[in-house]
């Protein structure tokens, strides 16, 4: 505990004490720029890693929040005679709510698309600022004077303090965000978006919520830009920027505050860089020496692909050529950092900070911090008593795709406190059924009661709200995090603390008592031990039982268990039956999508059968398998055509 | 404001428009076989109008120029699959976005160090007067595109459809799977499409040179457009690239002359946001039923 403390937070502090003292040392103001540069473009790229990293997306629009948030300062000073603190603040308020208002329609985009629409809101961005000539000036520029902080003229050096102040602000609160439910929802979401619905956290709030706080830290930095230079030009915010600060981003690492900070100064450098000759060789024979050295080791060791291992060789080597034949280097500006970042895309897709951050981590193992013993049962999955009514009714549910009848009229009555069997041959339509119950397909018809009340309709996150949770046939687990994330991501009513306490490290306590809740749901379905071992390391039979677990943590008053024992080994099986049964003493009612006949026979007492689309028959176990339609619908019929089952209506009732 | 000239800035912005639909149309046909954009497309457009130019420059025929300006294309199309493409997609990531924005700006910064950042012009034998047809006046330029845009993809079209290897990119673009298990190599109808893609820049750099002048930036503006228009119509849309194109094209030429010039990027921009906050599949593309 105290080496995991001295070692992480000592670097950090240790970094900031030493950039704090350069100044000191060192009167060049040139050197005073480059550094203020660094916090300013830090503070930039922590904001635009929470979309590159974290939600894994493509943003091409943080260099228009740094210009919104330069030209909001820029103006309120010039204008009103804001002062800086108020500036910040607006300049940060202004680019949350543009971030929101943009995220809205742009992030139910994925991929290119997405990289589409911030690339045109940046354009959008720079068109405005250069119209708007009343306001800003337009392509003439805006001058300001930095204004006094309280009374206090800011030199250059207390003002490269203040900048480095608020950069160390925005690092500890973004890990505090980072290492809260915030930063596992922005996990998960990115691993399956589906799944985040489905566990009530919330895809879409939180993907724009990610993207408002990216784009405020954008703001906040701009405002710092326009008080670092005095002066503003539309012009300035461009696509060019923008490439460089995904360069940053990318080079630095991505999901890392260090990655961020080292992608800073590497940014801040660059300029610096380019238009000193000799320096820039040694910087290409370097890189080119890493690409040659990474490149070969992969090709022995045979973990990378050839031409990973040879493209950023050959592109690094273009640049050492580059950089003794051409002399004016500044010009091939954009080339030089095309043939860099072209590199690193390739050759070190974690960058250099996931790439030290590994190593380091073979060299100082550091323990996690302890995990607090599991909370009682009891606290966790309170025991329900069984109501009298019926805990779901489904009333003539139709759901088609096109002409396929996939649901077409099922009546079903789940009574509380059961567990019923739903069973069918392929394609009769109890996955869609399923699905549309726990809200992924909007029903085409029909209505959904749960203890009477109408079960939102057409979404995964409400329906989850509303008290239903499930698990995949396909597993939909978050595989980057361990089995411990991600029941933590979808505890239900664990998490209260408000945004602001959480930024300032104040959500520690409901932290560990959900770790301790979510520890209580691993050891349920026997996974106690696992709790840190990545998603992706478990087996096949363990991931199966972790989805139960995670839907467990929604405290659910409808269990929809989707084909879990599907592709079980026999062990796994009878444990699964065990498991399914201790979670029904808990009061749970489940609906259990089957295929296996005896986990049905066993678990269930109530099936229905479904066959195309329709309700063929329900009632006891050892009833439903001796009726003729069933029997007819799995091994067919003399007489009559399997798949076409009739209406429902005609059906003899067995219960 | 007369009828007239109204309409004439319509219609010379829909025939611009229908640059931005053919441009839009090389993102349809690497969208179609690999569900990736090149989003240096528009330096591709430039270079190709670049080297077209310095071939016309070396005293060689305007129409034989335009044959080696649109192999050129293909190339370089093929390059930016090899480059910035193929390991993504052999990893199922989507790092293309941001290798094919890194090839496009090494590509940006070769032309700029090779020909310079002035604008010149690109001499054509196709006339520049214009001809009155129904009260508007048209260059034979401007007739020049409407035929190059709409017999380039015709041919495409015909290609795909009533030829072998035009089967199997559809057959790729309708399930890769699929039609790998048919025993249809995916990765050479992927690098087919971005040698078409590259070859439908080329056309549109040749077509649309002769107005604008060649220089590095004359694609920056183009480019965002023919985003804009792609993601309207949808990425897997057809002919609804043409239509798309058509209308912005008219209504940029209508913002420039109502709001003012420096506006005339922003219909396509506010068009594009308001069209994802309605339709994300594009209003003719077709929406997607997700699956678990």
């Amino acid at each position: 505990m105290l080496k995991r403390l001295l070692l992480v937070r000592g670097t950090e502090i240790l970094l900031f004490a030493l950039l704090a003292a350069i100044p000191l040392a060192a009167r060049s103001p040139y050197a005073l720029g480059l550094l203020t540069l660094l916090a300013i473009y830090g503070i930039l790229l922590i904001g635009l890693d929470v979309t590159v990293g974290y939600l894994g997306q493509v943003n091409l629009g943080q260099a228009a929040f740094l210009g919104l948030g330069a030209y909001t300062a820029g103006i309120l000073t010039t204008r009103w005679g804001v002062g800086i603190p108020m500036s910040l603040l607006a300049a940060g308020a202004v680019c949350t709510a543009i971030g929101a208002l943009l995220a809205l329609p742009a992030l139910r985009l994925e991929g290119p698309q997405f990289a589409l629409a911030t690339l045109s809101f940046l354009a959008l961005t720079t068109t405005t600022l250069t119209e708007l000539e009343w306001l800003t000036n337009g392509s003439q520029g805006l001058s300001l004077v930095r204004p006094p902080l309280l009374g206090v003229t800011l030199t250059p050096r207390l003002f490269f303090w203040l900048c480095l102040a608020l950069l160390g602000v925005v690092w500890v609160a973004m890990r505090n965000l980072l290492s809260s439910q915030w930063g596992r929802a922005f996990e998960a979401l990115r691993d399956s978006p589906i799944a985040t619905d489905a566990m009530g956290v919330g895809t879409y709030r939180h993907k724009v919520a990610a993207f408002a706080f990216g784009s405020g830290l954008g703001g906040v930095a701009g405002a710092l830009y326009a008080f670092n230079f005095e002066y503003l030009q539309p012009q300035s915010y461009v696509y060019e920027l923008t490439v460089v600060l995904l360069l940053g981003v990318v080079l630095g690492g991505r999901k890392s505050l260090w990655g961020a900070f080292v992608g800073a100064t590497l940014v801040a450098l660059l300029p610096n860089l380019l238009s000193n000759p000799a320096l820039f060789r040694a910087f290409a024979v370097a890189g080119f020496a890493m690409a040659l050295v990474a490149g070969v080791r992969g090709l022995v060791r045979r973990s990378t692909r050839p031409f990973q291992a040879l493209a950023p060789v050959v592109a690094m080597g273009v640049l050492v050529l580059g950089s003794f034949l051409e002399k004016n280097t500044e010009d091939w500006r954009k080339g030089i950092f095309a043939l860099m970042l072209f590199s690193v895309v390739v050759g070190l897709p974690e960058g250099l900070m996931g790439f030290a951050a590994k190593a380091l981590a073979r060299l100082f193992r550091v323990e996690p911090p302890s995990l607090p013993p599991a909370a009682a049962l009891d606290e966790v999955l309170p025991a329900m008593t069984a109501g009298a009514g019926p805990l779901l009714e489904v009333r003539g549910l139709q759901r088609h795709f096109g002409g396929v009848r996939a649901v077409d009229g099922v009546d079903l009555t789940v009574r509380d406190g059961t567990i019923h069997g739903l069973i069918g041959p392929n394609g009769s339509g109890k996955s869609t059924l399923v699905n549309v119950v726990s809200g992924l397909y909007t029903p085409t018809a029909g209505e959904i009661l749960l203890r009477g009340v109408p079960l939102p309709r057409g979404s995964l996150f409400k329906a989850a709200q509303a008290g239903v949770a499930r698990t995949f046939q396909n597993l939909q687990l978050f595989s980057g995090m361990t089995a411990l994330e991600n029941v933590m991501v979808a505890l239900r009513g664990a998490y209260r603390t408000p945004l602001p306490l959480v930024l300032a490290g104040l959500g520690r306590t409901e932290e560990r008592r959900a770790q301790a809740q979510a520890l209580a749901l691993l050891e349920l379905v026997g996974l106690g031990g696992e709790a840190r071992t990545p998603v992706k390391d478990l087996t096949y039979g363990a991931q199966r039982f972790l989805e139960m677990a995670r839907a467990l943590a929604r405290k659910p008053e409808l269990l929809v268990l989707d084909e879990p024992a599907a592709g079980l080994a026999h062990p796994d099986v009878v444990r699964q039956v065990e498991v399914i049964r201790r979670i029904h003493a808990r009061g749970l009612t489940i609906v259990l999508i089957e295929h296996h006949m005896d986990v049905v026979t066993e678990l269930c007492d109530v099936v229905t059968v479904l066959d195309g689309g329709r309700v063929i028959a329900e009632g006891r176990p050892d009833q439903v398998k001796r009726h003729p339609r069933v029997i007819a619908a799995y091994l067919g019929h003399p007489g009559t055509e399997a798949g076409e089952a009739g209406p429902a209506e005609g059906a003899p009732a067995v219960s | 404001m007369p009828f007239s000239i109204v309409a004439q800035i319509a219609v010379s912005g829909a025939l611009m428009g229908l640059v931005y639909a053919l441009v839009a149309y090389g993102f349809q046909l690497t969208y179609a076989t690999s569900k990736s954009i090149n989003f240096g497309q528009g330096e591709l457009v430039m270079v190709s109008a670049f080297v077209s130019l310095t071939l016309i420059n070396t005293g060689l025929p305007y129409w034989a120029v335009v044959p080696l300006g649109l192999l050129f294309g293909a190339l370089l199309g093929l390059v930016v699959e090899r480059t910035a493409v193929r390991l993504a997609l052999e990893q199922k990531s989507e790092g293309w976005i941001l290798l094919s924005i890194i090839v496009g700006l090494f590509f940006f910064s070769a032309a700029e160090n090779i020909w310079g950042r002035d604008d010149r012009p690109f001499p054509t034998p196709i006339p520049s007067a214009p001809i009155r047809i129904l009260g508007v006046e048209v260059t034979g330029l401007e007739i020049s595109v409407l035929v190059g845009v709409l017999a380039i993809m015709g041919i495409i079209e015909v290609f795909k459809r009533k030829t072998l290897m035009g089967k199997a990119f559809e057959a790729v673009s309708a399930d890769s799977d699929a039609a790998r298990l048919m025993g249809v190599s995916a990765s050479h109808t992927v690098m087919l499409s971005y040698a078409l893609s590259g070859l439908v820049a080329a056309v549109a750099g040749i077509l649309v040179s002769p107005i604008t002048t060649v220089g590095p930036t004359m694609a920056s503006a183009m480019i965002l457009k023919a985003f804009s228009v792609a993601v309207v119509a949808g990425l897997d849309s057809g002919f609804g690239v043409v239509l798309v194109g058509v209308v912005l094209g008219a209504l940029e030429g209508l913002a420039s002359l109502y709001i003012g010039s420096g506006w005339r990027e922003a219909p396509g921009l506010v068009l594009l946001i308001l069209a994802l906050a309605v339709r994300p599949t594009g209003v003719f593309g077709k929406s997607v039923i997700r699956k678990v």
